[in-house]
């Protein structure tokens, strides 16, 4: 309950977007979150399945801290939060101003469906005649013009597809809320003047729209026109470009400046296309080409009307806009489309075969091919379409690709219990995240999915009965062929639709392929202040990144609001006064919605209500009409009002949507919101589940008893505050501790950066080029300094972390200082950023002669002019030293963009080297891409060598020769090399006594080890330390400075207020009832309790409970308990549901 | 006579299968109405004496179901669950009821059509069973 200041718009609703809009919210702003989807959640409502759990997981991105403030349900089915308002069907149609104080204008489409009054019962559907394919099944599906965009939101209203609905209107009148409402009336008044010498034109136009309930004039001529545009004015102008006494452009340009608000469409021949293309840019909107039919007008019509008709434009202004647009995908049936993409049906892209496997799918989740349903025997995937791929200009990566195919073959095999056959063709397999080599390998060994390297250069048909041909030629050269059902087509990124206008409306800069330019060494700040960027908008990114990525964009959207005076919460807000209740008898409310009068003919109601009113606890019952209704819900405050009831129990449809006017309704009456709650009445009467109004009657009354017995034992008591220490660790010095220190301190809070060296900067420090071009050494200068002389941080450099206590919230840590002592410091979070460093090896002769070094090395020398390119003829590089293989099975992510640096960078002094990189998988993911491709043209020989044939390393007499099977040779090559560099990748930095210290985990491999890799990649469990940069996994600078301003907003969230209100669910402790057993800390999967030795107790840190209940259940007293789930809560249910048995 | 109809206890996670639970609702898949749906906040905290509780006064049948293994909101709740009906199955027959009628099962918050065929396949399951005669036998 936080005072709101500034605000913030966030464009786009996937996971980007609403993790911004989240953290936004959190940190007490105001946002507004848009999407021209109707429907929340972008790409990911269409994914059931993400790598590597292989199942979703998107709710732990709902708020953990006052996390009563959102919504706490399935993410993916919708989302509500107190500071966070969502419009769907809308775009951003105008941004100006200026950073802190921009004016946005956002557009909504008019709802048809008032979400409201829509119960998703789906009349409308069925009677709607129109069939086309699904978007939501990526058109593997039909369905209707008025449809649910996804099956799953909430709340689940249909919509209404204007440009293939046919306007008959039936929907509406069966619809039996009354829900849809076409409008007729403002179509009426939307005037449309069609301008043509040709009678037939006129005419049939006039019939069309007419016909679509439009109003239309005819004009036969150009002065005709501007005769009639001098008597009224028009919405929208229909105008021909050829026409004998006055032509179009010399109409349009009168017309407009008579009636400078009207749009004009040009009708024009093929002839005069580029008489068209002018008139757009003095002001047509659009041209139609001549001759056109109904289909392509009518659309086009309908599109202008919602566009043109401004009723749902809205002006706001905000102080920062994110914008996370998301991206598009490359359409395989473009270009030469050898794959054959678009002809076939077994031919599909990722997305469709997503969709084939999900449950809400074609299939219901069966694994069955599209052109015939038979069972799938055989799938290839094929990487790399549309990416990677210079004559589709797409010399990028599209990242996540290999790991999503990869996910696709394990579900396909898990779903055939490995009858499946899965292959995967690819050219490099790039598994460069934390623990993606890992998957990879499961997937191989314990799967069998085939991994082949090769391009595939075509898919035919084999035979008539849909099975397919796919030819590829292998690594030694030899053509193959192999016959599958499937072929899925790992199709690569594009920008979104609709980037341009948008970079254009905000000031962004794109890129050379239309995709947001990032500044350097940020992740999420643009060309235009004010304005960030967040997830795929700049290049695509799997889950993990993209949190981390939108949690930066919307770190620096709060620095931004902040430093323009906006602001964080600066007070708490005064939280609502509720009624105290604890000392009062239950005295429960019921009001029971009829639906109209469907319940009320479904079922008994008046035994209903009978029933109900003999409830213990029960004191009032009331049946309204229609709860979801603006009168309905009056009629429920009032009757709240009125009562002396302390307890409400509503039945009605839909208990999702309730979240939040349940919260109003306490700010209203007084009541806490705690002691309310909505039970579903509605499912047990839908026509195909029971006909029997005695049956429907019976599982009312229980669902309502069931309700009852929960209201009634509910806690009275208001939701403990905790206190917090509004201050921060900081312990790691380098470019990831010194950014998370300097955004918190940024936002007025102090941050003490604790670093064991003598020298902040870390890593970066022997940095000396970046690929990309910007030089890492200014970073470092500027960082640091600013770090030195900012008020609000307290560096303590040759320091150690010695011992922490506490929890989130309030820590105690005590630092030792190497010439001062030990010091203890107080704070409410931290942030551990402790770094790596690159890796030792003894492998290739490594220490046996100077001209081997590692990378590193080798940039220290260039630096140092101790290595002279100059001098050298032969330079070879051996990638995944020690790396990608057990015990260090991962990738190190940054050796192939290093290696690209050093190589490029020689080649750049002296174009005379000879340059080899032995590698397995050249790891260029992303725009790096663009630098393999640059090293190729440029002479540098890559190859690809594998892990079960290493190279070989002899060293005589100091010379280095290296000798390595060439697999297109199929040969031994020998390379006397003047310099032999390894990329030994990257270790941790012995992270282990930090752990221990504050009570985190460490990975396998040495890494922090994260909450969850996906959806909470800087959190440890334990709430209230974070971690970021390479101490968490191996990264790059601008990635490393992203995470370590997602650990600043993640600590934001709990700095901004002094006190944090615990959430409704929590546990506690029965200190009479406990013996101390300390089951309950060991099942506490979030570290939120501890045992006080001084009190003899088992406490509970409210921050970090969640409210998960594994104490409670492991109690063998029942000692420990959780609020809204209390045993006797929980038996009075069990009671209610067993009352009245078949 | 007409025929038995058990009922059943489902103790469902908030946050997937009661989601399945209600996609299956506004997806329009039937299923028998013979389940009672019981809301936690995760299966890792159903307490082992709520299902002998809900057995004992007469439930056919109890089904619990979450999130699938890995994919807790809680973490690792569900394999608490599943460590506790394993216990649970060893346990039951000493109160006179049979291990089949206590389920564990994962469906995910996307799987609707999952959950509606679990429901119909455990309604068939206890039909075979016969109705729990406990509640006739003992005297609580």
């Amino acid at each position: 309950m936080r005072k709101k200041i500034g605000s913030a718009l966030v464009v786009g609703a996937g996971i980007s977007g609403i993790r911004s809009a989240l953290d936004l919210a959190e940190l007490g702003y105001q946002v507004q979150l848009i999407d021209r989807a109707p429907h929340l959640g972008g790409t990911l409502s269409q994914l059931d399945y993400q790598f590597p759990t292989d199942h979703c997981g998107m709710c732990k991105m709902l708020p953990l801290v006052e996390r009563d403030s959102s919504s706490q349900y399935c993410l993916r089915k919708g989302l509500f939060h107190e500071n966070i308002e969502i419009m769907l069907s809308t775009e951003l149609v105008a941004l100006e101003g200026e950073p802190g104080k921009f004016q946005a204008t956002l557009r909504q489409k008019p709802a048809i469906v008032d979400p409201e009054r829509c119960t998703g019962c789906g009349e409308c559907s069925g009677v709607c005649p129109v069939e086309v394919a699904d978007e939501f099944n990526a058109g593997l599906t039909k369905r209707k013009a008025i449809y649910l965009p996804v099956p799953h939101n909430i709340p689940n209203s249909y919509t209404v597809d204007l440009a293939t609905c046919t306007l008959c209107g039936e929907c509406e009148k069966i619809c039996p809320t009354g829900a849809i409402d076409f409008r007729w009336e403002a179509r009426k008044e939307f005037r449309i003047l069609v301008v043509d010498d040709e009678l037939i034109v006129r005419d049939s136009l006039k019939d069309w729209l007419t016909e679509d309930g439009f109003q239309v004039d005819a004009a036969e001529s150009g002065p005709d026109a501007l005769e009639k545009l001098t008597k009224q004015s028009y919405h929208l102008m229909l105008l021909d470009i050829k026409m004998p006494d006055m032509d179009g452009i010399e109409v349009l340009k009168r017309a407009k400046e008579m009636r400078p608000d009207v749009a004009v469409v040009m009708m024009t021949a093929y002839a005069t296309v580029e008489t068209a293309v002018e008139a757009m840019k003095i002001g047509a909107l659009d041209y139609v080409l001549k001759p056109f039919d109904p289909d392509t007008l009518v659309p086009l019509v309908l599109k202008l009307y919602e566009t043109v008709e401004r009723s749902g434009e809205r002006e706001m202004e905000v102080g920062a806009v994110v914008l996370a647009a998301g991206f598009g995908s490359y359409d395989p049936a473009t270009g030469n489309n050898t794959y054959g993409y678009g002809e076939y049906p077994n031919v599909v892209t990722s997305i469709e075969f997503e969709r084939l496997i999900s449950g809400t799918g074609p299939n219901e989740g069966r694994l069955l091919r599209p052109s015939d349903g038979k069972e799938i025997g055989k799938v290839a995937w094929l990487q790399c379409v549309g990416s990677r791929d210079i004559q589709a200009n797409a010399d990028y990566c599209s990242s996540v690709c290999c790991m999503f195919s990869i996910k696709e073959a394990l579900l396909a095999k898990e779903r055939t219990d490995g009858q499946v056959d899965a292959a995967i063709f690819y050219m490099d397999m790039r598994t460069f995240g934390k623990n993606f080599q890992r998957y990879r390998e499961k997937a191989e060994k314990e799967y069998n999915v085939r991994f082949q390297r090769s391009r595939v250069h075509s898919v035919e048909p084999e035979g008539a009965n849909g099975n397919l041909r796919i030819s590829y030629t292998d690594l030694d050269g030899a053509g193959r062929e192999e016959i599958v059902d499937l072929v899925v087509l790992a199709a690569g990124q594009r920008p979104p639709a609709g980037t341009e206008p948008l970079a254009e409306m905000t000031g962004v800069e794109l890129n050379s392929w239309g995709f947001c330019q990032l500044q350097p060494f940020s992740l999420s700040r643009t060309a235009q202040e004010g304005v960030f960027v967040g997830g795929s908008f700049s290049g695509l990114r799997d889950i993990s990144e993209s949190v981390i990525q939108a949690n930066s964009a919307s770190l620096q959207a709060s620095s931004l609001i902040h430093s323009k005076g906006g602001g964080l919460a600066e007070a708490t807000e005064q939280s609502p006064e509720f009624r105290d209740v604890s000392r009062e008898l239950p005295r429960t409310m019921v009001a029971l919605c009829t639906c109209g009068d469907t319940l009320a003919q479904a079922a008994n109601f008046d035994g209903v209500e009978t029933a109900v009113s003999a409830l213990d606890s029960v004191t009032q019952v009331h049946r309204l009409e229609r709860i979801c209704t603006q009168e309905g819900w009056s009629q429920l405050e009032e009757a709240l009002h009125s009562s002396e009831a302390n307890r409400l129990l509503i039945g009605a449809c839909l208990p999702y949507v309730y979240t939040k006017k349940l919260r109003e309704l306490g700010k209203t009456t007084g009541l806490n919101p705690a002691l309310m709650e909505v039970v579903d009445i509605c499912t047990p009467a839908f026509p195909n589940r029971n006909s029997n109004p005695e049956q429907v009657s019976r599982e009312i009354r229980t669902t309502v008893a069931m309700g009852v017995g929960k209201v009634k034992g509910m806690e009275p008591t208001p939701p403990a505050a905790i206190p917090v220490i509004q201050e921060a660790l900081v312990v790691g010095g380098g470019i990831g501790g010194m950014s998370a220190a300097l955004a918190i301190a940024d936002h007025g809070f102090g941050v003490n950066l604790v670093e064991k060296e003598d020298e902040l900067g870390g890593n970066l420090r022997a940095l000396h080029r970046t690929l990309e071009g910007a030089p890492p050494q200014e970073l470092l200068e500027q960082t640091v300094s600013r770090v030195e002389k900012h008020p609000n941080i307290k560096v303590y450099k040759k320091s150690e972390v010695l011992q922490s206590l506490g929890s989130a919230g309030h820590f105690l840590t005590t630092i030792e200082r190497e010439d001062e002592g030990g010091v203890t410091l107080e704070h409410g979070v931290a942030v551990l950023a402790t770094g790596g460093k690159e890796a030792t090896t003894e492998s290739y002769g490594y220490g046996q002669s100077e001209a081997i070094l590692t990378q590193h090395q080798l940039e220290d020398k260039l630096h140092g002019d101790s290595v002279n390119p100059a001098e050298l003829r032969v330079v070879t590089m051996i990638q995944c030293v020690d790396s990608r293989e057990e015990p260090r099975n991962y990738c190190s992510r940054i050796c192939c963009g290093s290696a690209l640096k050093n190589a490029l960078y020689l080649k750049d002094q002296n174009p005379d080297i000879d340059i080899y990189v032995l590698y397995r998988d050249i790891m260029a993911y992303g725009f790096l891409e663009n630098y393999y491709t640059q090293a190729r043209q440029k002479g540098i020989i890559f190859i690809q060598y594998s892990v079960d044939d290493k190279p070989r390393v002899e060293v005589e007499n100091g010379q280095v020769t290296v000798g390595v099977t060439d697999p297109i040779l199929g040969k031994e090559v020998t390379i006397p090399s003047d310099l032999l560099v390894l990329s030994t990748g990257i270790v941790a930095n012995g992270q282990d006594k930090l752990a221990q210290i504050f009570e985190v985990e460490v990975d396998q491999d040495g890494f922090y080890q994260e909450a969850e890799y996906k959806w909470r990649p800087v959190d440890f469990l334990k709430e209230g330390i974070f971690t970021c940069g390479i101490a968490h996994s191996p990264r790059s600078i601008s990635e490393t400075i992203a995470m370590a301003e997602a650990t600043a907003q993640r600590a934001l969230r709990i700095l901004t207020s002094d006190r944090l209100t615990a959430g409704a669910i929590v546990a506690e402790v029965r200190h009479s009832l406990c013996c101390l057993c300390e089951k309950c800390i060991s099942a506490c999967p979030y570290g939120a309790r501890w045992r006080d030795e001084l009190e003899e107790k088992v406490m509970v840190n409210e921050l970090g409970c969640q409210g998960c209940g594994s104490c409670a259940a492991v109690c063998p007293n029942s000692a420990s308990v959780l609020s809204g789930y209390r045993d006797q809560q929980m038996f009075s249910v069990i009671d209610a549901a067993l009352e009245e048995m078949f | 006579m007409a025929e038995f109809e058990p009922t059943i206890i489902a103790f469902v996670c908030n946050w997937c299968t009661y989601t399945a639970a209600d996609l299956a609702g506004t997806s329009r898949l039937s299923y028998p109405p013979n389940v009672r749906l019981i809301r936690m906040m995760c299966t890792g905290m159903v307490d082992p004496k709520y299902v002998i509780k809900a057995l004992l006064e007469g439930a056919d049948a109890v089904l619990i179901s979450g999130c699938h293994p890995g994919d807790c909101h809680y973490i690792n709740g569900n394999y608490k669950a599943r460590r506790r009906v394993k216990l649970l199955k060893e346990i039951l027959p000493r109160f006179g009821f049979e291990e089949d009628r206590l389920k564990l099962t994962w469906i995910g918050a996307s799987e609707g059509v999952d959950f509606a065929a679990t429901i119909k396949e455990m309604v068939d399951q206890v039909k075979a069973l016969g109705p729990n005669q406990t509640r006739e036998q003992m005297v609580i």
